[in-house]
């Protein structure tokens, strides 16, 4: 065997340096040559508004990898070549089975067959993902090996933010409780003790589950009495769209012009993107076809629905809610030049 | 005189609901292709189903179940973009091409008869 080539995707966790040098001593010593493979796969693509940064980062984490291994390697006599690449730059990797696949392209033009796994690896802000890519690797076939590494317990570190905890579990118990008294009653005593029963083991088992962000003690309220506000707002646009939409079909000579449009929106990932695809899909007239993170491409049915989408007041409405008054003083879509009308095929 | 009130009230918004209803499934028969169709699902679910709940939630006005109706109303609403976008999403990625301005320039669709034949 002339050389041993190993394939290593980094992500920034605490665990990445282990990882490299697991890498290097884990090489049987009669190669020649070893090739070290150092990838960091992206999550979005160079599009979004943070590829660029994320970019940079992704590049620093390489060079920083890349001394790693030609410290750790320095002591033996096998000469290191180190490659470094970023991939997923043009595609927009979703999911487990997505990076299994980049990765395996990436082994395949390369000729690699060995993979070394960071079991902390996370890509983005996505969460843990290590046992489903291990599925999707053995799936598509690469042969991987996890890198046994020290870290420190995760436990530790949930008690060492013990008040971020602690908020999580109070506005869950809160959630839970009311829902269980409003379908309840809330006047019967016996209620009163479960409910608070329920929520107390709701609270204490889902709450890291349903707030996956830390709660803000004065902005997350403040966010919520707003999103009440955001509710009737919501509605009448929908009543709006509806009766637009009405007219057009039942006149006979069904006046639609359907256009295939991508929005980019200017709302962070996660709720406030949900939020508004949503409220996008539910005013008849305007369907969210894909979300490619702040991508979003939407189906319009009517011209007048396709103008009220490409004015963003949707999109205007939900960073009220999330960012305040302040947050809703951007140019619309149109004049960013974030809209784009575009053919059916280019799904 | 109140009651009368109330009585009226829910005539008019099951009505209106009925309506909506009605035109959504008019929408669905018509409208050419699966995107647009689900344009016009979503209108039963919101305003048809928005409106009937609206009209129960003002019969059962007295009870405590008045709340349950608004409830429901709130899952529906939350569950329907969301139904409507796995089913655009999945015609989208079997491949089914969205008829828009530039395919069909000159061909209006025929308001006699649907026209089945390009929906796939």
């Amino acid at each position: 065997m002339a050389a041993e080539r190993v394939l290593v995707p980094l992500s920034d966790t605490v665990t990445v340096r282990q990882t490299v040098g697991y890498a290097v001593q884990s090489c049987p010593g009669e190669a020649e040559t070893l090739e070290f493979h150092l990838v960091v796969a992206l999550p979005h693509d160079m599009e979004m508004p943070e590829g660029q940064s994320l970019t940079e980062d992704a590049e620093q984490l390489l060079s920083k990898a890349e001394s790693w291994v030609r410290e750790d390697a320095s002591s033996t006599a096998t000469t290191i070549d180190i490659e470094t690449a970023v991939l997923g730059e043009e595609e927009y990797l979703f999911g487990p089975r997505d990076y299994a696949r980049t990765f395996d392209t990436y082994a395949a033009a390369h000729d690699i067959d060995r993979l070394v796994l960071d079991p902390e690896y996370q890509p983005g802000t996505t969460a843990q993902m290590l046992q489903p890519l291990e599925r999707e690797l053995e799936s598509v076939g690469l042969a991987y090996d996890e890198a046994p590494v020290d870290r420190p317990a995760r436990h530790e570190r949930l008690v060492s933010d013990g008040a971020e905890r602690f908020d999580k579990m109070f506005a869950m118990f809160w959630i839970s409780y009311g829902f269980y008294l409003v379908l309840g009653d809330p006047t019967y005593w016996f209620d009163l003790v479960t409910g608070a029963a329920v929520a107390g083991i709701v609270s204490v088992s889902l709450a890291h589950v349903t707030f996956s962000f830390p709660l803000d003690r004065l902005g997350s309220p403040i966010r919520t009495l707003r999103f009440g506000l955001y509710v009737p707002y919501l509605i009448v646009e929908i009543v709006k769209a509806n009766l637009a939409i009405s007219v057009v079909i039942l006149r006979p000579s069904m006046p639609i012009a359907p256009t295939m449009t991508r929005v980019n929106a200017r709302v962070r990932s996660g709720l406030p993107l949900l939020a508004l695809a949503n409220s996008i899909t539910l005013t008849p007239g305007t369907l969210t076809v894909r979300a490619d993170d702040q991508r979003l491409l939407i189906h319009t049915l009517i011209p007048s629905a396709r103008e009220d989408l490409f004015e963003g007041s949707l999109e205007r409405a939900v960073r009220f809610v999330f960012h305040g008054r302040k947050g809703t003083r951007i140019p619309t879509p149109e004049e960013r030049g974030d809209t784009e009308i575009i053919g059916g095929d280019e799904l | 005189m109140i009651e009368q009130l109330r009585f009226w009230a829910i005539v008019v918004l099951l009505g209106f609901g009925l309506f909506f209803t009605f035109v959504s499934a008019v929408g669905v028969i018509r409208l050419p292709d699966i995107y647009s169709r689900a344009h016009t699902a979503s209108q039963t679910d919101t305003l048809g189903a928005g409106l009937a709940l609206a009209a129960v939630a003002l019969a059962l006005g007295r009870d405590s179940m008045a709340i349950y109706a608004v409830l429901l109303l709130f899952f529906v609403f939350i569950t329907n973009p969301t139904a409507a976008h796995a089913i655009a999403r999945s015609a989208a990625e079997s491949g089914i091409v969205p008829l828009t301005d530039d395919t069909e320039v000159d061909v209006e669709p025929d308001p006699s008869t649907p026209d089945e034949g390009d929906s796939q």
